[in-house]
Parts: C-alpha cells; structure tokens; sequence
C-alpha cells in the first residue's frame, strides 16, 4: 500500500496542506484532482522528499518513505526536465543509473524503453532537438526505466496530443497490471474518470472525496431522475408525491426524488402518459461532483 | 535485469562526476580552450627564448687601430657579458654610413679615439670602448714608460647570493602559474556555475532531487570539473616544464619543478572554494542572463586576488603581500607568489592552507544550505537568506 497520511504544510502564513491523506493499492490506479493551487503538487513533492512537511507522512509498504524507498519511485514533475543537451538514449541510461542500475543494465534498460516508446530513431539525438510529444516520451522512459515499484506522476497527460494521451494511458495501464500502484494528477477529469480506479479530490488542502469513481457517483448522485416522456402534457409531473421537478422541458424531465420515494411509481406514473423513452437515474460527471466538491465546503470542513 | 540496488553516497557523487566529464569532453568550447591554453603556454615559452635568454650582442665599427685593439674590445665585451664583433672599416665615411645604416651599434675611430653612435651610445657600448681604449692606452705608456709585463692580481669572485638567479626564474614561473590560475579558476567557475544554472532553468534539477540530496549533487559537480580542471593544470605544467627544458629557459629544472607543484596544490584549495561559491550564487537564479550579476562579487575577489599575485612577484615581502597571503580566497593566488621567492617560513604557509581549508569547509555547509533552499524555486533572484529559510522549511 502507498499511503499519504495526515499530510500538513505551511508555507509562511499560507496553509497549503491541512491534513491530506489517501490510500493507493498496489495494481492500482489513482486519480489525483483539486483546482489549480488546491496543494496537489505539495503533496507529490512530499512523497519524493522535495519538500519537507511539518506534520504526516508517506508510507510504502508500511515504512515511511527516505531516500532508499525514493529511488524505487519513478516521478514525473510538473515542470518536465531533462538534461536539453544530452542524448536520448544517454540521458534515459543516466537516469536508470541514478536509480540503482548497473552500468550494463542501465544501458539496456534504456535501449529497451527508448524502442518501447517510438524512440529509437532518436536515441542519439539531444533531448531539446526533439519535438515537446517526444520530449515528453522521454520525461516517460526516464520515470519508468528503473522498473520503478510505485509512480507518481504530476500532470503526466498535459501537453500531450490525443494519440501521445492513449500511449501513455496504455504505458500506465501496462503498470498497473504489472502491480505498481500509480498515482496521477490531471484537471483532464474524463481521463480520470476513464482510467483510474479511485479518485481523490483536494480543495483547500483537504481531500473533500476520495473513492471510486462509482462511490463518489452514489454519494453526488442524490436521487435525480432523468425521464423522457415525448407525449405527455407539460406538468405531467407535477403531482407526483416525493419527488420535485427540477426541470422539465418538451417532456425531458428531471425528477428529484425523496429518499423513501419508489422510483418504480414515478415509472408506473410516466407510462401512463404515453411512450417513455428514457428512464434512468442521473450519472453525475467527474466534472459535476468535482464542481461540486470544489465549490461548497463539506460538511466535515464546517465541523472541522 | 539486475535487481536495482542501493546508492551510497559516494556511488551518486561519482554518477554525477561522471556525467560532468562525460558531458565536458565532447564540448567543443572546453576542447578549444584546453588547446588554446596549452598553445599559449607553448608560445611563451618560445618568446621567452627569442627576446631573454642569451647575452647580449654588439657590433662595433673599427677604423684603423690593431689586431691588439680588436682583442681589447672582445675581452672588455666578455666581462661585461656582451658578444662583441668587430667589424673592420676603411675610412670615417664608411664608418658613418655604417652607423647611419645601423649596419653597427658604433664605430671607434681609432686614430681620433671617438666613437661613433646614431643617437646615444648604450651605457655597455661605450664601456667596453672606453674600458678597451683605455687599456690599450695605459698598457702602452708603460710600455713606453719601460714597464712591460705587469703582475696584475687576479679578482677571485665568490658568490654570497648563488640563488638569486634561481629566485628569479622562480618567481618567473610563479608569475605564469599565476596567469593560468586565474584563468582557469575563472574558466572552471564558469563552467560550474553555467551547469548549475542549466539543471535548474531546465528543471532537471528537481528530477535528480528525487533520487539524491542536494549536497551530493553540488560535490559531484565540483569534483567531476575538478577531476578535469586538475587534468588540464597538471597538463599544463608538464608541458611549460618540458617546453622550458627543452628550450633551456631555465637553469635549474629542479626549482621550476616544485614551483609548478606548489602552483598545482594551490590550485586545488583555490578551485574548491572558488567553485562551491560559484555553484551557491548561481543557484540563486534560473536563467544563464542572470548568471553575470551574481558571480560578480566572487569574480570581483578572484580579479583583486589575481592582481595582488602579480604585485606581489615585485615585492614579495612587502606587506600587502604578506597579508593577502593569508586571506582565504586570495592566498591561493598570493601565496605561491610568495613561497617562490622564497621567502615566506614554513608556518605561514601552514597557516594559510588551515585558513583555506577552514574557508573551504565553511563555504561547503553554508553554501550548501543555499543550494538546497534555492534550488527549487524558480523565477527571479532569489535573496540568501530565502533561500536559507526554503532549506529549513
């Protein structure tokens, strides 16, 4: 298990960080969301030991993290960087080496990832002669070719083109099936919501959800109904008990239901005004329940 | 696949040493460089060659006079160390146009015991004329006088300063050690700073943090350019001390040798302080534009350092000398100076080194501080003591 626990930060009188903890399983993948300064990069430069937090900690197998467990981590920052020039296949090797490789399996295990990656034309080009796609497929290699046992990577898909966006989402998926607990920030929130299978939102340098995707659906969800009832009468609704029209157009409707409200009557009710061509409980988005979680202080805040 | 191991420090330390080199010798500026300085040196030497070394030489016009006045004028040219050629001419008209053409330094009339010069005999030229005229003149009167083989007294000569020749080649050889100290401290700081600012403007920087703490970075780096910086100095001092034996500037191969060695030791305590100083203040900023404000105090030091090494060849007791020898900082460029000429005890040389190394050993944990609080942030420039509160934070 990868653990974040409790995870505080200040910088001067800014609170960046009050309390963030989330759990990664190994063989799993995690979303990591918040807005921009909610204190998603603080908390991936704890992990790696770039910055020091005043209260929590990141453990690994149930140790806290030092420099030893760091070298198993393969990361990817925010600000991408790499040696502009130094060669590929050089720069990829020196990186494996800074992770504990020999010198032949350093090479080797860069030949491997440069040629995994699309590279291999490249390998002996210098880093700031390719193009930002390629450059970013370095930034990859160089995060994975110490067959890191956990990743953490901070924005990995921006900049990325839509086929370098299925590459990598493939690269992480191979990881992840391979074991490796993989955490990821992103604001590209279908990507999330495609990839991963839990999902944590920071605002305010607090986690305000964590689950999966379907959890955190159930517990946005509330009880919104969407049905479509092409032939009825404007108003069709409006008599049903326990449950409130939040909107209603050309029969498109959407039904707020009280929690004790049988949804198979609002059914009964929609049949008998004709044909029903959809009925369903309303899915949130990622993008909605991210809104939403962003936007208004839970409720544990207030309490805190 | 072998298993990924462990890091000790030094196996990091030695990882980035290595890249430093790897990446240093195929640039082609350092290349170029190294070539140039190595010329440069070659190139004194073979001046020093063809404008020092060898006595001096004179020709002088001789019209009429004897075969005993010509062996005068050698021997008088032998004690005062000139090779003189006497140059027999016909008449004053030949001996004028000779001059005028500058075909002879003077010519001696003999018969009218004047010397004719261009503009103004050479204070050697009209002693030897003088000093041959007047013996001849003396040797004959008391011939004339009836006196004719006289005893004169042979001088023995002892020597009660032998070694000034030897000081003097020393402090020759410490004037150019001088020369190439600052120009490689200037060189490998900039080289250092430059890489300092590349990792971080690039953020490269924040990738190696993840694998290895900031100091191990800061000493790979310093040791990597050191290992070459030293390669390059020692290269160097063969080659002066080879070109300068085989050229035979020198007389005593002995003394230029140690004084290269003291040159190079020198060098290693100059290089580490200067380039842990260089390293900080180029941490403080993200961009190579920026590089220039804040290694100017250091160069500032390095250039006052440089100048007092110069001033102190002349005067290598004088009392500016004998301070600044023990300023860390400036002693590596004083001191040398000041250790060949020979005059300095073996205690303040001691006394230096300790200072130096204090100097070194503080630089290296305050300075490391910086780095590591500064590294990090990017943007403007960053103030010491921010960067000093980042590494606390």
């Amino acid at each position: 298990m990868l653990e974040f626990d409790g995870l505080h930060k200040s910088f001067g009188e800014v609170r960046v960080l009050e309390g963030v903890g989330f759990t990664v399983a190994p063989g799993s993948m995690f979303g990591f969301c918040g807005s921009n300064g909610a204190g998603k990069t603080t908390t991936m430069r704890i992990a790696m030991g770039l910055v020091r937090s005043d209260a929590g900690e990141v453990r690994w197998q149930g140790r806290p993290m030092d420099q030893a467990s760091r070298r198993r981590v393969g990361y990817m920052p925010e600000e991408r960087g790499l040696y502009p020039k130094m060669k590929v296949g050089e720069q990829v090797a020196y990186f494996a080496r800074l992770h504990g490789l020999d010198a032949v399996a350093a090479t080797k295990a860069s030949e491997d990832w440069v040629e995994r990656l699309g590279l291999g034309p490249r390998r002996d080009e210098q880093v700031e002669k390719l193009s930002l796609g390629n450059q970013q497929r370095v930034q990859l290699a160089a995060a994975l070719v110490s067959r890191p046992e956990v990743l953490i990577l901070d924005e990995p898909f921006s900049g990325l083109d839509p086929v370098g966006v299925d590459s990598l989402a493939d690269a992480l998926l191979g990881q992840v099936r391979e074991g490796v607990p993989v955490v990821f920030s992103s604001h590209q929130l279908d990507l999330v919501e495609r990839l991963c299978d839990s999902v944590g939102i920071l605002a305010r340098g607090r986690m305000v959800a964590t689950g999966t995707v379907e959890e955190l659906r159930r517990r946005g969800a509330g009880r919104l109904l969407r049905v479509v009832v092409p032939d009825a009468a404007p108003g069709w609704a409006d008599g049903l008990g326990g449950a409130r029209v939040v909107s209603e157009q050309a029969g498109d409707t959407l039904l707020e239901l009280s929690p004790d409200t049988d949804d198979q009557s609002v059914l009964g009710a929609a049949l008998r005004t004709g044909r029903v061509t959809h009925f369903a409980w309303q899915q949130p988005t990622l993008v909605e329940l991210f809104r939403e979680a962003v936007a208004t202080p839970s409720t544990e805040e207030v309490a805190a | 696949m072998t298993a990924p191991k462990n890091l000790s420090s030094a196996q990091l330390v030695r990882l980035v040493a290595g890249r430093e080199v790897a990446t240093r010798i195929r640039d082609k500026g350092f290349i170029i460089s190294s070539v140039v300085i190595l010329l440069v040196i070659v190139a004194a030497v073979v001046i020093q060659v063809l404008t020092g070394s060898g006595d001096e030489e004179s020709r002088v016009g001789l019209v009429g006079g004897d075969a005993s006045l010509v062996t005068a004028l050698e021997a008088q040219g032998e004690a005062l160390d000139v090779d003189v050629e006497v140059v027999e001419l016909d008449d004053e008209a030949a001996a004028r146009t000779a001059v005028d053409d500058e075909d002879v330094d003077g010519a001696l009339l003999a018969g009218d015991d004047e010397l004719l010069v261009r503009e103004s005999a050479g204070g050697t030229l009209e002693a030897i004329v003088q000093g041959a005229v007047g013996q001849l003149a003396v040797a004959q009167q008391l011939s004339d006088a009836g006196i004719g083989e006289l005893d004169v007294p042979e001088v023995g000569v002892t020597a009660l300063d032998a070694d000034a020749a030897a000081d003097g080649q020393r402090v020759v050889a410490a004037i150019f050690g001088v020369v190439i100290l600052y120009s490689l401290l200037i060189l490998f700081g900039q080289f250092i700073a430059q890489g300092v600012v590349e990792e971080k403007s690039s953020r490269v920087v924040e990738l190696l943090l993840a694998t290895m703490r900031p100091w191990q970075l800061l000493a790979g780096k310093i040791l990597g350019l050191g290992v070459l910086a030293l390669g390059q100095i020692v290269a160097i001092g063969v080659v002066a001390v080879v070109a300068a034996l085989a050229f035979d500037v020198v007389e005593v191969p002995g003394d230029l040798i140690s004084t290269v060695a003291i040159v190079i030791a020198w060098f290693v305590l100059g290089y580490a302080w200067y380039a842990a100083v260089f390293a900080v203040a180029a941490s403080l900023v993200s961009r190579q534009e920026d590089l220039a404000t804040v290694l100017m105090p250091t160069s500032m030091v390095l250039v006052v350092a440089f100048f007092i090494g110069i001033q102190a060849a002349s005067d290598p007791g004088g009392l500016l000398a004998r301070v600044t020898s023990y300023i860390p900082g400036l002693s590596p460029l004083v001191m040398p100076v000041r250790q060949a000429a020979g005059e300095v005890a073996l205690w303040e040389v001691a006394l230096a080194v300790v200072l130096m190394v204090l100097a070194i050993v503080l630089v290296v944990r305050l300075g490391g501080r910086i780095y590591s609080g500064a590294l990090l942030r990017t943007g403007g420039k960053i103030k010491m003591r921010e960067a000093l509160a980042a590494e606390r934070a």
